[in-house]
């Protein structure tokens, strides 16, 4: 680690799940209508990776991997208090899925030199969470999922978090460099200042990188590179259910003695 | 770093990327802007864009995650002086007003005076149109930021910064929130807690507002029927007004539908005064109006897709607040400039002509250098000698005499209309004359007799003259 530590927090824009509309008639989600914000899970992301500024020093970089568009989310990062921001773009990332996705955004984390790299727990939109781990198998580091709480002993080249496990919690000490997921609702994000906010929405422009400045070839990010396939896509139609409407609550006590619910 | 390197499957030997070049530290921005505005509804996007017009540097504040989220009116839109400032028939109109409609309810009869000139077919269509604020306002938000303003929304602002009795910024909710700024523009809407915490105003009693409910309602099964059932071709829409106990039950105020471009509107504002005494139910009085046997056939099939409700500041002329202070204007509901005397509604084109006005005496006092309320005096004057003062205080007398008249003219007038009409016009076997004296025999009883009549005709010349 350097003197100072780099802490990298990744987010990305999701359609607005408020503002994600059902249509009344035939029940499907319509996401393109919705407002583009940033992933619920990444606020608490932000929060962390912030918070370990707060505790520990350094220098805390917003990164996402998207159209020119997805500035806005990288303008709300820097209004909360990141100290800078990067835009991975390049045209060769159209239909990357988490396996290229994930490598993209390892590569930009070594060539920004990060110590640390904090994600959200999963995406809205795709609710994966294969992200965070697929980074810190791309890079070959330790990593800490379902996060709820950080304590950065960075003079130990240390990060020990206390993991949401089944059952209880367990806390794990990871050596540096690190890949943290946050756990979803933990972190409470903190508000954007005024004077920040009125910078990072008026003056402020990202770093903008392409796939060759993080030292990626074209072959190995978009759609190409990605196994994903999609076998087939069915419909459910609901079971119809059997119903019986009843007068009273002793008509239901019978009703229910009948069917053997209870007795 | 880790002493081994492990396997990985970057380029490890990319140049790294340096940030210490970077220049990212927050900026101080007091006194970066020449003025601040308190509110991205019409009143303040306006004020916002002509102050940036006019060079100046303008911070404009909102509240709701974007301009208009918050907004709700009834519906239609005066649009003359817009029009001068941005391109009118460039932003998001549902529908010109063809026609005005005003009905008189009683409990099931309606009595209904429709008005539809040819030449309101014709551009710019007598400036009337129907508008959904979620839009709109986002729009002309947009123009002031074209313009030059700078828009920062989701903050909400919370009082002001005085030095001595001058306004000399704004306090939101925000970490680090304060910001100075030589003006503020208070265009903060009915529920005006910044202008009144600050003692710029006094706390509206309930007898001067109303509270206003609202619904859009759209027709999923049926793809004309807004054409069909309001008799329209093209872009043309209506404006329907209506009176009397049919409407709004106990109180004083009145219903109305507006057509908007796939949807109605639909709503209703009556005193606040009347909601906490007579008629307690604002949501059940919108339910009765929308079943009234003239109003429901209009609305059949409808689907609700958005309830709304505000207050809606009906003082009149004699409750303006004092408009301009050293540092500060007040501007468009915040200041209580809304017309409501039964024919006209009208509030936006005077919050538009409020922010307007205001915009200039802050553009001018700033040439001056000067922030104090003698400096902006030009706006209290330019706006008492513009229709929005004017239209207040002519029809200030209307106002208080139909609130006095009320029963006569909501309950007793229109069941009494309903009823000479129908005996006018009734068919049975007796001559038509016999029906014509029962009509007038009913309606003057209403009134009070021909004294009684003349009386009336003597207390309403004005709306003629």
């Amino acid at each position: 680690m350097g003197d100072e530590p780099v802490i990298v927090v990744g987010v990305k824009q999701v359609p607005d799940d408020d503002e994600v509309r059902i249509d009344p008639d035939t029940g499907h989600l319509d996401r393109a209508s919705a407002p583009a914000v940033m992933n619920p899970p990444d606020r608490n992301a932000l929060e962390a990776a912030l918070g370990l500024r707060d505790d520990a020093g350094g220098t805390v970089v917003a990164v996402t991997m998207g159209p020119p568009t997805a500035t806005d989310v990288l303008e709300e990062a820097v209004a909360i208090g990141c100290d800078d921001a990067a835009l991975i773009t390049d045209r060769a990332f159209a239909g990357s899925d988490t396996w290229p996705t994930s490598l993209t955004l390892a590569a930009a984390a070594e060539s920004l030199g990060a110590d640390v790299f904090v994600c959200g727990e999963e995406t809205t939109d795709s609710s994966t969470g294969q992200v965070p781990p697929g980074i810190a198998a791309h890079l070959g580091w330790a990593q800490l999922t379902y996060a709820e709480e950080l304590d950065p002993e960075f003079d130990d080249e240390t990060l020990v978090a206390r993991r949401d496990v089944e059952g209880g919690h367990e806390v794990v000490a990871a050596e540096l460099p690190v890949v943290v997921a946050v756990a979803y609702g933990e972190f409470e994000p903190r508000p954007a200042g005024l004077h920040r906010k009125l910078y990072a929405e008026s003056e402020f422009e990202p770093i903008e990188l392409s796939a060759e400045d993080i030292g990626l070839d074209d072959d190995e990010v978009g759609i190409d590179a990605s196994p994903t396939e999609v076998g087939g896509m069915e419909t459910v139609e609901p079971v119809e259910r059997e119903r019986v409407v009843v007068e009273g609550v002793d008509e239901l006590a019978d009703e229910l003695a009948e069917t053997e619910v209870f007795g | 770093m880790t002493e081994t390197a492990p396997e990985t499957d970057t380029d490890g030997s990319t140049d790294r990327i340096d940030l210490t070049d970077r220049d990212t530290a927050t900026p101080d921005y007091d006194d970066a802007f020449d003025a601040v505005v308190v509110g991205a509804g019409l009143a303040g996007s306006t004020a916002a864009l002509t102050m940036a017009d006019e060079g100046l540097d303008v911070l404009l504040v909102e509240r709701g995650r974007y301009p208009g989220a918050k907004n709700v009116f009834g519906g239609v839109l005066y649009t003359p002086t817009l029009r001068q400032l941005v391109d009118v028939d460039a932003a998001p109109l549902e529908r010109y007003i063809a026609e005005r409609r005003f009905g008189m309810l009683s409990d099931e009869d309606e009595t209904a005076v429709s008005i539809s000139p040819g030449e309101w077919h014709d551009p710019p269509h007598n400036d009337s149109y129907t508008v959904l604020r979620g839009e709109f306002d986002e729009w002309l938000a947009e123009q002031a930021v074209e313009a030059g303003a700078t828009l920062v929304t989701r903050t909400t602002v919370t009082g002001l910064l005085r030095e001595g009795d001058r306004v000399v910024g704004i306090e939101t909710d925000r970490p680090d929130g304060t910001i100075r700024a030589p003006y503020v523009v208070l265009a903060e809407g009915g529920n005006s807690l910044v202008s009144e915490g600050a003692d710029l105003k006094e706390k509206d009693r309930r007898e001067n507002v109303a509270v206003g409910v609202k619904e859009v309602l759209e027709f999923p099964e049926r793809e004309h029927a807004i054409e069909d059932r309001f008799r329209l071709t093209g872009d043309a829409g209506v404006s329907y007004h209506y009176f009397g106990e049919g409407a709004v039950g106990d109180a004083f105020g009145g219903g109305f539908i507006y057509t908007n471009g796939d949807t109605v509107s639909v709503g209703l504002a009556y005193r606040l005064s009347d909601a906490a005494t007579s008629q307690p139910d604002p949501e059940g009085t919108l339910n009765a109006f929308k079943t009234h046997p003239a109003v429901a056939p209009l609305l059949r099939g409808a689907r609700t897709v958005e309830y709304t409700a505000k207050t809606i500041p009906e003082g009149g002329a004699d409750e303006i607040p004092e408009l301009v202070h050293d540092g500060a204007v007040i501007v468009g509901d915040a200041a209580g400039l809304v017309l409501n005397n039964g024919l006209h509604l009208e509030g936006t084109n005077m919050a538009v002509e409020s922010g307007y006005h205001a915009a200039n005496a802050v553009a001018s006092a700033a040439q001056r250098g000067r922030t104090d309320a003698d400096a902006l005096a030009a706006y209290r004057e330019d706006l008492e000698s513009s229709f929005v003062v004017e239209n207040l205080e002519r029809y200030e007398w209307l106002i208080e005499r139909v609130q006095a008249d009320r029963e006569l003219l909501f309950e007793e007038l229109p069941r009494a209309v309903a009823d000479a009409g129908s005996e006018y016009f009734r068919m049975d076997r007796a001559p038509k004359d016999q029906h014509a004296s029962t009509a007038k025999r009913e309606l003057l009883r209403a009134v009070g007799g021909y004294t009684g009549a003349a009386k009336l005709a003597v207390r309403y010349r004005k709306l003629l003259s």
